[in-house]
């Protein structure tokens, strides 16, 4: 008898324990984060997969710098679902102190978390227009990360094997004129297609769309956000450009993926066109030092006028900031993100390290170095650059519906009628 | 007798306890979601059950419902012949090439399904290439961007991946065929044919069973494979009902609309599970 009942209570004694031991673990994560002792800790969250060695790199010497402060990162994205990642953190109740937003939706969902950030010195100094893409009710709630800008990006090289001349390509009838001239080339060049779109990926479907929608949207990011309906305006100039890309692309399209597309057609010479933007410039780097430097270019697109071609680039991301925390850890995000921005070592590491083109005034622009990201730098500073549209479409319009239909329509098994028409109703329903 | 009732429940409590904090309240306030238009922060309207009547005009849905069916009748099939096949093959007395041969068919069962996916997309997209521009055989060209072949690339993926696992349970049945029950056959002059449609196959449709019940269920909740292999690609054609599902919640953020596809989901597999194994049941045969 006695010795069940020891059992009993150890039992009993267990599953206490392990009750208690689940609570507390809670209380103590927020002691923590509170910074009781010396040292303030501030979580952040980073969706840039690409530049996650860069981020270490700038947080261990922010920290050599700050000993009180420590910086703890988690990073998801890639072929990982970020935005569900960063919910699930909120949900359990470990909000992030920084973390990414993508869009005005972003901004509108978490906005009861995000801090204004208008009196901080990385805002003041952000280039014109760039707060927008994080602003409601005309309070900017984010910090740009960088400029990103996207189009056709080309191998320089082939074209001027081919006979031509990127810079002579001044309307959409040279650009045809072009893909032909190179197409009717293509075993003299060793090339296996003209263009290599990776119609596999939703978002590099969902981008492309963006150079047809932004003009629809008056280039706002605010109507784009408030739109309820999408129109395709431009529907006729975006079918021609699909048919175009269509019929001289690897093939099967459909499963053509990003790294075959980038990483084996593109950089090894075997396709002239790619649609995408200057972050494959690391993945280029990394696997040719002078692929970026001497070979690639970025051509626009022609859609609004037939003459004046155009790139989309923006702020892609910006950096929010949690002021339900404590208000020191509110303060050394502040710090953290300014310092990041404003200081002399930070803009180093921006422009030298990150590769960033920059989205805050005061750099000095001589040192982008690698060429295409000095090129869409000057399209944002002579305004041929459109917003980032395809940011503000409402939540999971790009991959359940947008990329299924196009996906179709490439497929042949609908009209281009009916593309517009069911991504339309779709757009409608889910805003 | 009283004390022992006591006991009983309190040794039964810390699993109760886990049971009723990860999955029987989960559940229930599961059920609630599913009446409101939820997105994972508040719930912002009770809706009844409007969800529900949405979702059967939701074509995608429904499609991948039926697509899920059908990827399930293919690959219980698949599966199930295939291990009896191995069970068959590495029963017979060959010595230490047997136990080889069983850890070969049961080792894709130790591999994760995301990174099979991964494997199997290498196969289909650059292997299965390789062999056509090679040998000019068309068949090999194109895997995975149109339906058809997603839909075998997913079967082919999930029969390697089951069958040996399947295949364990049909060994430890065959072993327990009795051995004079075989010898007898022999005696009266059945051939090998016969003693296995005669003899062997009556006395393991109790593995049948447990077989098809593991395969089914499993075969209808695939996710991770599905995901890795097609992401449901091309054009939503390749979508089961739990990444419609998953996406419905996490992508487009109508959580109480996806809640209800879960629920509807849940019964259809509790309905075909419980049929199936009410049939199997009857077949079996006691000694």
């Amino acid at each position: 008898m006695k010795f069940r009942l020891v059992i009993i209570s150890l039992i009993m004694l267990a599953s206490m324990s392990l009750i208690v031991a689940c609570s507390s673990n809670e209380s103590g994560d927020n002691r923590e984060s509170s910074g009781q002792g010396d040292e303030v800790v501030v979580d952040l969250f980073n969706i840039k997969v690409e530049t996650t060695d860069q981020l270490n790199n700038l947080i261990d010497i922010y920290e050599s710098e700050n000993e009180n402060v420590k910086i703890n990162v988690t990073t998801v994205g890639g072929g990982q679902d970020a935005p569900s990642a960063l919910q699930a953190k909120f949900s359990s109740g470990e909000a992030p102190a920084i973390f990414l937003l993508g869009g005005l939706s972003d901004v509108e969902k978490y906005n009861e978390y995000l801090l204004d950030v208008s009196d901080m010195e990385s805002a003041k100094t952000a280039i014109d227009g760039t707060l927008e893409g994080a602003s409601m009710d005309g309070t900017p709630y984010g910090i740009p990360l960088n400029i990103e800008g996207y189009g056709w990006m080309i191998n320089k090289d082939i074209f001027e094997r081919a006979g031509v001349d990127p810079s002579t390509i001044d309307s959409y009838d040279k650009f045809v004129e072009a893909v032909e001239t190179i197409d009717s080339q293509k075993e003299e060049l060793g090339i296996d297609s003209v263009f290599a779109f990776s119609a596999k990926e939703d978002w590099v479907v969902s981008q492309f769309s963006s150079h047809f929608t932004a003009p629809e949207f008056g280039n706002d990011v605010k109507t784009a956000f408030e739109s309820d309906e999408l129109n395709f305006e431009y529907g006729d100039r975006m079918k021609e450009y699909t048919d175009l890309f269509n019929q001289y692309n690897y093939q099967p399209i459909l499963s053509l993926d990003y790294s075959t597309s980038v990483e084996e057609l593109f950089a090894n010479d075997r396709a002239a066109i790619i649609h995408q933007g200057n972050w494959i410039v690391p993945t280029l780097n990394s696997m040719d030092e002078s692929f970026a430097q001497e070979k690639l270019g970025i051509l626009p697109l022609f859609v609004s006028s037939d003459t004046e071609g155009k790139i989309v680039a923006g702020p892609s991301w910006y950096w929010g900031i949690n002021k339900e925390h404590d208000e020191e850890v509110v303060e050394e995000s502040k710090k953290f993100i300014d310092w990041m921005y404003t200081s002399d070592k930070g803009k180093e590491l921006i422009v030298e390290d990150f590769k960033y083109v920059p989205s805050h005034e005061g750099y000095d622009t001589d040192s982008i170095s690698d060429p295409v990201s000095a090129e869409v730098y000057q399209y944002l500073l002579d305004e041929k650059g459109k917003i980032w549209a395809n940011n503000q479409y409402p939540d999971g319009f790009f991959s359940e519906a947008l990329h299924p239909e196009f996906q179709k329509y490439l497929g042949e098994q609908q009209s281009w009628e009916e593309f517009k028409e069911a991504t339309s109703n779709a757009f409608s329903e889910m805003r | 007798m009283n004390f022992k009732n006591r006991t009983y429940w309190l040794f039964l409590l810390p699993t109760l306890l886990a049971l009723l904090l990860v999955l029987i309240i989960p559940f229930f306030q599961g059920v609630y979601y599913s009446f409101t238009e939820y997105d994972g922060f508040q719930v912002t309207s009770f809706v009844g059950f409007d969800n529900y009547i949405k979702l059967f005009s939701d074509d995608q849905f429904l499609y991948s419902l039926g697509f899920t069916a059908a990827f399930s009748a293919a690959s219980v099939i698949g599966i199930n012949v295939l291990g009896l096949s191995f069970a068959l093959l590495v029963t017979q007395k060959l010595g230490k090439v047997s136990t080889l041969f069983r850890t070969i068919y049961f080792m894709p069962n130790l591999i994760g399904g995301i990174i099979l996916g991964f494997i199997w997309q290498f196969v289909f997209l650059k292997a299965f290439t390789g062999i056509a521009d090679v040998t000019g055989i068309e068949f090999f060209r194109g895997w995975l961007s149109d339906t058809e072949t997603g839909f075998w690339g997913l079967v082919i993926l999930f029969v390697w991946q089951m069958s040996g696992y399947i295949m364990v349970i049909y060994i430890s049945f065959l072993n327990n065929v009795p051995k004079e029950l075989l010898e007898a056959a022999t005696i009266d002059g059945a051939n090998k044919w016969q003693s296995f449609w005669k003899v062997k196959f009556p006395l393991i449709i109790p593995a049948f069973t447990v077989s098809l019940f593991l395969t089914l269920s499993n075969a209808f909740k695939v996710y991770d494979q599905n995901m890795a292999l097609t992401n449901g690609g091309p054009f939503g054609s390749t979508e089961m009902a739990t990444m419609n599902i998953y996406d419905t919640a996490f992508k487009v953020q109508d959580m109480g609309y996806a809640q209800s596809k879960a629920i509807v989901f849940l019964i259809i597999i509790t309905l075909i599970s419980v049929i199936q194994l009410y049939i199997t049941r009857k077949k079996e045969t006691e000694l």
